[in-house]
């Protein structure tokens, strides 16, 4: 007797696998971009691949962690128009060692030294905006043919002011919006309300400097074409060491700066 | 429209009631559409409006006697489009919210008047010395004085007034005064792209003097 089979055979000869069904983000269980893996996807692909596809560690160096601190430090003199540079300062110098404590990096002393002085700085071109109305705010901007969702976070926005601020810490103030920066900056405006007036500070040491955004949909467009290609990228294999194969990490980048990673970057690509 | 032809008339968006500066009487009138005809106020002594120009248009306007305007404009910073004509002259067209003294609405204000785009001027340069402590507002102006422009050419002497026009405040965007780019006579011609600016413009914080606009 012969059995009808349950299903009838597949003529064309090819089947669909679970992978083929999935986004190629999904297929590295990426959920979402941001203008900062965007940004590494321009500047260092390598660097991309390793942390979003190899899912290697990625240590952050003291340089981060300054950045951070000294956003903490600047919050809460934000938030308490009162409170004393001093007690900015503590809050700042808390974090960075909090962040810091696990750490043998050389150059935690370097960016110690910067810290008071780089809150000082940042207090007295901000205070003048008064009290944020809102910090660290999340915003989620959809991308046509992006299957998944742009998201990032803005530092302060004083809506009743029209006026949203990206901070960035540097050893030097740049003389215009860095372009990374731009695109970043754009989301935000795109988000929160073209009618802001979206700007970056620059916080050094000695000086600070803050810079009105131009041509915010030009950088937002090109975010979003970052965006898709990384996609398209993606799509070329859901084998990540194949993809690692059509770029090469220049190694010299800080983006390799820390020893586990640029062990790691030697034994992946043998450079 | 297999063969592209628009019947559709230009819809009720693309028309928006004017104000006109007349150069040679230093005059500012409204006109407005009573019973049919166009009737004329001059509202030159209560001139008060907040001007959008955030989005401001420039570049070639014709004026045909007993016709329509035509505009080959684009909003400022974007590339002007080739002048269609030889009937049309540099101009500018703004959309500006007169205060209710002096009719309460959203007014269209155009002119290739060479007297007026030297007022317009200087009023768009005060805005742009002040526009980034006053960031997503809109600059309110007033009509302080018309002065002399005396020109001569052929022989003949001719005067024109150029408005000064005085910016007293800064509000935020009347939610009535919507920018909505109008279709142009001509197209720009293409333009080779080159990589957005940044930003280099220094900036500080807003001042506290919020104008209680209309």
């Amino acid at each position: 007797m012969v059995v009808a089979p349950a299903h009838p055979p597949v003529e064309c000869g090819a089947t669909l696998s679970e992978s083929d069904a999935m986004s190629p983000f999904e297929r590295y269980g990426i959920e979402h971009l941001s203008p900062s893996s965007c940004n590494t996807f321009s500047a260092a692909p390598a660097a991309f691949i390793l942390q979003k596809c190899l899912k290697r560690s990625n240590p952050v160096g003291p340089a981060a962690h300054r950045g951070t601190a000294v956003e903490t430090g600047i919050a809460h003199g934000l938030m308490y128009p009162d409170a004393s540079e001093e007690e900015c300062i503590t809050k700042t110098r808390e974090q960075f060692n909090t962040l810091n404590a696990l750490s043998t990096d050389s150059r935690i002393d370097k960016e110690a030294g910067v810290l008071a002085d780089m809150v000082k700085t940042g207090l007295r071109e901000l205070r003048p905006y008064g009290v944020p109305s809102s910090m660290q705010g999340h915003v989620t901007h959809t991308v046509e043919g992006l299957s998944v969702p742009l998201i990032g976070y803005y530092d302060f926005e004083w809506a009743h002011k029209n006026v949203l601020i990206d901070l960035k810490t540097s050893h030097t103030v740049p003389s215009k919006i860095k372009l990374p920066h731009a695109r970043q900056v754009s989301l935000y405006k795109a988000t929160r309300g073209e009618h802001l007036s979206a700007r970056v500070t620059y916080c050094a040491p000695k000086k600070v400097a803050t810079y009105e955004l131009e041509n915010f949909r030009e950088h937002l467009s090109a975010l979003e074409r970052v965006c898709l290609t990384i996609q398209k990228f993606l799509s070329l294999s859901d084998d990540p060491l194949e993809l690692a194969s059509y770029v090469v990490p220049d190694v010299d980048s800080f983006y390799y700066n820390d020893p586990v990673t640029r062990q790691e970057v030697f034994e992946i690509w043998r450079v | 429209m297999a063969i592209g032809i628009n019947y559709e008339s230009a819809g009720s968006e693309d028309i928006i009631p004017i104000i006109k500066y007349d150069a040679k009487a230093g005059r500012m009138f409204r006109r407005d559409r009573v019973n049919g005809d166009n009737e004329q106020v001059d509202i030159t002594r209560s001139f008060k409006a907040a001007f959008d120009f955030e989005n401001l248009e420039t570049g070639f306007i014709a004026f045909p006697v007993g016709g329509a305007p035509d505009f080959a404009l684009a909003r400022i910073g974007d590339r002007i489009p080739e002048k269609p004509t030889s009937d049309h002259r540099q101009g500018v067209r703004l959309l500006v919210k007169l205060t209710k003294d002096c009719g309460g609405d959203v007014r269209e204000l155009a002119s290739t008047a060479k007297a007026f785009l030297r007022g317009i001027d200087a009023a768009h340069d005060a805005y742009e010395a002040d526009k980034a402590a006053n960031p997503g507002k809109l600059p309110v102006f007033i009509l302080e004085d018309t002065v002399p422009v005396v020109s001569e050419g052929g022989g003949n002497k001719t005067t024109n007034y150029s408005p000064v026009f005085k910016l007293i405040g800064w509000v935020a965007r009347p939610s009535d005064l919507t920018y909505i780019p109008r279709a142009k006579s001509s197209e720009p011609a293409p333009a080779k792209a080159t990589p957005p600016s940044t930003g280099s413009s220094r900036v500080t914080a807003p001042v506290d003097a919020d104008d209680d606009f209309g």
